[in-house]
């Protein structure tokens, strides 16, 4: 699907997991509830370079489909760099590099002759404003990554494409009447809603969002976790956020990401089950992060 | 990392720790009394027990709705929350073994103005409630220093109450049939009853010293199929 993508397993690779949980609590559990594109993400040694500058350093996890999977951390910890490596974003960035492996379902992501743009079509990300294009209409915006995507699609079908992906993002009823208006006319969390409508018409199998609700008003950020529980029995969904509470509510696995100092590289310093995290973390810093004694 | 300590709210819930706890001592108090009105007859200082219980009511209200307002306005989670859980835990064991040297208190009246029909029993109780009270000072203090191990201790010490309890019983059987005997007996196995559930609730303050330190809440013993 990737194109010559290189599988590269755990067992081959013969290194151990980095999670110090006991089995059954981790990200890598069973799926029980199979999703119809939603697929698992490895990222196995993962280390990220600004130009020389060490910004991540050794992440390996896997990130179940059909789940929703919070990074949290303080800022500067590598939360966001991580969430942007994992559908080659961070490589946008100049004398950005990746080391490790990151694959979707096996099939690297990274491997020779992938086509990037197709790794971010299966692999979407909704950013922390909502960036709708200003001047095309609502309609346009959804359809923006169709064109993009595939050559000529028609009429009929785009119009459905549209209207599919507005109901899944839970904004159709607010502006059926309305779709050659410019997007840019909505409120906040209806552009952001706008932006996921945008991302699922490519019909990606992972969700990437770097802290969606955090330009929202709480009502529309309760709008968007509602949006997020559903849109996770079709998609693997990862978000980045700040707001503890809203990883405590929203994910099914947390990961917690910190930095020893400032300069130093961001690491994964725990993985689990996103109510053991918030009761019962197996680490100190977790345990300080989530109970606010530093950030 | 910068250290951002959210000083007022650890120092209150460390108060509110302080003020539940200290809940166990009104207890003490209590049940010192209590045993004291027993082997006394003395109906005065059962009234006093029964009137002071509104010192322990009030406390539990008090701490109970400020765990609350912590718990609506700090969000706390991992072991703030689970301290708070227990907290509110604990406060209703404190609420319950108050209430249960009320009702010890209660029936003194009715075991009239002369000797005891039986000396031994008031004996038994009595023993009953010095032990009770060790039990109440230990499970505080496994609370304060977070021992788990002297908080499982506690079945260990409870088994003395529920033995003596037992002995009651015995002695009560053979008491005779004589009807007013029989009344007196029954009403001072009331008594002992009530002791033996303060020694429960006790143990369940050591399951919640466990849960707060080990994040897992399981019973010590469970009743219903014990070992």
């Amino acid at each position: 699907m990737l194109g010559a993508a290189t599988k590269r397993s755990a067992a081959e690779e013969g290194k151990p997991e980095m999670s110090k949980r006991p089995a059954g609590v981790t990200s890598t559990e069973p799926v029980t509830k199979a999703g119809r594109g939603a697929k698992t993400i490895e990222a196995r040694d993962v280390d990220l370079f600004y130009g020389d500058f060490h910004a991540v350093e050794g992440v390996t996890m896997t990130i179940a489909p059909n789940k929703v999977t919070a990074l949290i951390g303080s800022s500067g910890c590598g939360k966001t760099t991580f969430l942007r490596s994992l559908n080659r974003m961070h490589e946008l960035t100049p004398g950005a590099r990746v080391d490790g492996h990151v694959s979707l379902d096996g099939e690297d992501i990274y491997g020779k002759g992938v086509d990037p743009v197709e790794v971010r079509r299966l692999i979407g990300m909704v950013f922390q404003q909502p960036n709708p294009f200003p001047t095309m209409s609502i309609y346009d915006n959804v359809a923006a990554g169709l064109n993009l995507n595939s050559r000529r699609i028609p009429k009929s079908r785009k119009d459905s494409v549209v209207e599919r992906s507005l109901r899944g993002a839970h904004l159709w009823e607010e502006v059926k009447d309305r779709l050659d208006k410019p997007g840019s006319g909505l409120s906040g969390g209806q552009q952001q809603r706008l932006c996921i409508a945008r991302a699922i018409a490519v019909e990606p199998e992972v969700l990437l969002m770097d802290e969606p609700c955090s330009a929202l008003d709480p009502l529309a950020t309760l709008a968007i976790e509602d949006l997020i529980a559903e849109l996770k029995n079709r998609y693997t969904i990862v978000i980045v956020t700040h707001n503890m509470q809203q990883a405590a509510r929203a994910s099914d696995v947390t990961a917690f990401f910190n930095l020893d100092a400032t300069g130093k590289p961001g690491h994964l310093v725990e993985v689990g089950a996103t109510n053991e995290i918030f009761t019962n973390p197996t680490q100190k810093q977790t345990e300080d992060y989530v109970s606010g004694r530093f950030g | 990392m910068p250290e951002i300590a959210r000083s007022e709210y650890l120092e209150e819930l460390a108060t509110l720790e302080a003020s539940a706890l200290g809940g166990l001592d009104l207890v003490n108090t209590a049940l010192a009394r209590t045993m004291e009105a027993v082997e006394n007859q003395d109906v005065e200082l059962a009234q006093v027990v029964i009137a002071d219980d509104d010192r322990i009511d009030g406390r539990y209200l008090e701490v109970h709705q400020s765990l609350i307002t912590l718990l609506a306005t700090q969000s706390p989670v991992a072991t703030d929350l689970r301290l708070i859980s227990a907290l509110l835990h604990v406060l209703k064991s404190i609420e319950r073994m108050g209430d249960q040297c009320v009702n010890v208190c209660k029936v003194i009246p009715l075991t009239g103005n002369y000797a005891p029909v039986d000396a031994r029993m008031v004996d038994l109780i009595v023993r009953m409630g010095g032990h009770t009270r060790t039990l109440i000072l230990q499970a505080k203090r496994a609370f304060e220093e977070r021992d788990v191990e002297m908080a499982r201790d506690l079945v260990r010490r409870d088994d003395a109450v529920d033995e003596l309890n037992r002995e009651c019983f015995h002695l009560a059987l053979e008491i005779g049939d004589d009807a007013d005997r029989r009344e007196w007996a029954m009403t001072m196995l009331l008594s002992a009853r009530a002791i033996e559930r303060v020694g429960d609730n006790a143990v369940d303050i050591g399951e919640q010293v466990a849960f707060v330190v080990t994040g897992l809440f399981r019973e010590f013993e469970d009743a219903s199929h014990p070992a």
